[in-house]
């Protein structure tokens, strides 16, 4: 069964360019650009990995990552946050598996999510 | 009285004839005096008498006589001639005298002392020579009614007359001679006290145009001005000062500054302030601050009684809300633009490598060269908006650093695995090391210090053609650890080193294409070491490479960097 991820993210450009690097890593993307939009779809799917904006419109992105970790369902969820903001990302480290601070290359992306696939321990590395 | 008073005015400008003048009048009135009461005695005793003498007859008509004389005389003296009544008034005592008597006792007898009375008068009453005159009136007179009786002339008394005219004048001229000399002595005080009166008003006109001069300046200056005493009180405030601070000028002098403060300033800088008027010496410094509503800038600098004894503090206060409203707009701008830029910048970069790793099929090798250039000066692009982006918040004090602990090997790790593919496009060798003794976790923001390494290790590359980069973390002492980076580049002119830190300088023959940039980079490198409480120092010879040394404390705490 092929690897799900959710590219969560506002930006055309960004979002593609997320997507093409998950898919490099071998996972099948689907992209959502609105926060509203995340949380409903995050009620009745379970990606893998989901690649999270912080900066969204209508629901914050900080506020998706606790819904995903009080979510028993979506327990074994990888989360990448993508921000531009350093201090946000701070903040938002103890909930996710890898924070990276943007501008994020297409390759570190690729690259740290075929690490996620392949091992089971949480990331701890920065953009 | 006043008739009285009237009666003996004297109108003569002259003080020595205004003496003779009023001493002739006492006498006169004395004189008047006696005839009276000689006219009431004689009125009364002719009363008692039976029969009216012949005798008393002569006595009412020579004293009314008298009198009349004695009236005319005052009239003289106060209408004509002092000088001529004076002489007048003599004449009259000596032709007067030598009828009070019978002959023989006014030319040998007892009579003969009345003469005395005028020479002695004649030497106050008119000059003092008068007395000889008198006396030698006296003489004639004494010598005519003795050869009128048939006896000898009385030589001893006219002698006598002479002696006595002599002590008189002697007597009188001394007087005189005093009465000038105690004139003069007035009239140089007078002078005196009519000098110094004057100097003093000039001074004290002078003294105070200066003090209304310097109030004057003091209040038309635009910018608020206090001084303070050594003990933090104002003593002086311009009425600028009361508009910025939002009081009166009298209730800034009034209160102490830390009651001034209350409600306006926060608690970091009513510290700063107060710390600032009680150290004397420490304060040529400048701050700015947020005043309620305002934001003011202040200048801090000590008042010198001599050359080392500080007296106080003269504080200059300038609003400053404008300017840094201005700031913020600015420094707002360039960061919506600088976020604005990067998200583009980044889709740009994301493309490019989606191309370079073939995710839609190989490229040929020119087309691959191409989109490498398009990552590499997309990257440049980037980073110079994140330079402007962070000198922007620099420059509002609004630059953020989170403190957490990280690992000094991951900071030259990250650093490294950045910078290696730059260095060795450039054929260089790019090494590190962690000295032993360096704690394995340091306090500090992982993000900003990375920056400030990839910073360095860039610039180093950039200026090197041959050699090594050289990365060094270690301890320079107990409380310190030092971040160094050295290369074997061409080395930095002395000129060079004092201008290198300076925000958008750049060495005129560096700033060629190939070194392109805004000049930004050490500038924010040396802010952001500042800020976070540490130095860095530039060790460089031409020819010879050159070593930027970072030295930080080793613990470091969150609010310290506030």
């Amino acid at each position: 069964m092929t690897k799900t991820a959710l590219i969560i993210e506002d930006d055309d450009d960004l979002s593609t360019i997320f997507a093409e690097a998950v898919r490099a890593a071998g996972y099948e993307p689907e992209i959502i650009r609105d926060g509203e939009v995340a949380r409903a779809r995050l009620a009745n799917t379970q990606p893998d990995v989901v690649v999270l904006d912080l900066h969204l419109p209508h629901v914050a992105g900080t506020s998706l990552l606790s819904q995903i970790r009080a979510d028993p369902r979506l327990a074994g969820i990888r989360v990448v946050v993508a921000t531009a903001d350093p201090r946000m990302a701070e903040i938002t480290r103890p909930q996710a598996d890898i924070v990276l601070i943007k501008p994020i290359s297409f390759s570190l992306l690729r690259d740290l999510t075929v690490r996620l696939s392949t091992s089971g321990g949480k990331q701890t590395g920065s953009g | 009285m006043k008739l009285i008073k009237g009666l003996f005015d004297i109108s003569s400008t002259d003080p020595d004839d205004a003496r003779r003048l009023k001493l002739l009048n006492v006498l006169l009135s004395g004189v008047a005096v006696i005839v009276m009461l000689g006219i009431l005695a004689i009125a009364i005793s002719s009363l008692f008498a039976s029969e009216v003498s012949s005798r008393s007859g002569v006595l009412y008509v020579s004293s009314f006589g008298t009198l009349a004389s004695i009236v005319i005389i005052f009239l003289i003296g106060r209408y004509w001639s002092g000088q001529l009544a004076s002489f007048l008034f003599l004449l009259l005592l000596t032709a007067v005298a030598p009828l009070t008597d019978q002959p023989q006792q006014v030319v040998n007898g007892r009579s003969l002392f009345v003469f005395t009375i005028p020479i002695l008068m004649a030497s106050v009453l008119l000059r003092p020579y008068a007395s000889f005159i008198v006396a030698s009136i006296s003489g004639l007179i004494v010598t005519v009614i003795a050869l009128s009786i048939h006896l000898a002339p009385n030589s001893p008394a006219i002698l006598g007359f002479f002696a006595i005219a002599l002590v008189s004048w002697l007597s009188a001229r001394s007087l005189e001679q005093a009465l000038v000399d105690v004139r003069t002595i007035n009239r140089e005080l007078d002078q005196r006290v009519i000098d110094r009166t004057r100097e003093l008003y000039d001074a004290l006109t002078r003294e105070h145009a200066e003090a209304s001069k310097n109030q004057a300046i003091l209040e038309s200056i635009a910018d608020g001005v206090i001084v303070f005493d050594s003990q933090g009180q104002a003593i002086v405030a311009n009425p600028a000062v009361g508009r910025l601070l939002d009081q009166t000028s009298d209730e800034i002098i009034r209160y102490r500054i830390e009651r001034l403060m209350d409600g306006k300033v926060t608690a970091a800088v009513r510290e700063q302030i107060v710390g600032l008027l009680q150290n004397e010496e420490a304060h040529h410094s400048n701050m700015r601050f947020e005043w309620g509503e305002k934001t003011l800038s202040a200048s801090f600098a000590p008042v010198y009684a001599d050359k080392n004894t500080p007296i106080g503090t003269v504080a200059v206060f300038r609003d400053f809300t404008r300017e840094a409203e201005v700031e913020r707009m600015k420094s707002d701008f360039v960061s919506m633009v600088s976020h604005e830029l990067r998200t583009p910048l980044n889709a740009i970069l994301g493309y490019a490598e989606i191309l370079l790793e073939a995710v839609y099929g190989s490229l040929a090798d020119r087309q691959r060269g191409v989109v490498a250039r398009i990552m590499t000066n997309t990257k440049r692009l980037l980073s110079l908006v994140n330079d402007l982006l962070d000198q922007a918040q620099i420059e509002v004090g609004r630059l953020a650093f989170t403190i957490t602990s990280f690992t000094p090997n991951e900071l030259v790790e990250g650093a490294h695995s950045l910078m290696l593919g730059v260095a060795q496009a450039k054929d260089l060798r790019l090494t590190y090391e962690v000295a032993e003794d360096v704690p394995p976790t340091l306090s500090g923001d992982p993000q900003r210090l990375h920056q400030i390494l990839v910073n360095l290790v860039n610039n180093a590359i950039k200026f090197t053609e041959h050699g090594t980069i050289h990365v060094r973390i270690y301890r320079p002492d107990a409380d310190h650890w030092a971040l160094a980076v050295s290369d074997t580049g061409a080395g930095i002119a002395p000129e060079a080193q004092l201008h290198i830190f300076e925000p958008f300088w750049q060495a005129e023959e560096t700033a060629t294409r190939s070194h392109a940039g805004v000049g930004l980079g050490l500038s924010i490198v040396k802010k952001l070491v500042d800020l976070m409480r540490g130095e860095i120092a530039l060790t460089s010879e031409l020819g010879h490479g050159s070593t930027f040394t970072i030295t930080l404390p080793l613990t470091l705490m969150q609010e310290e960097m506030k």
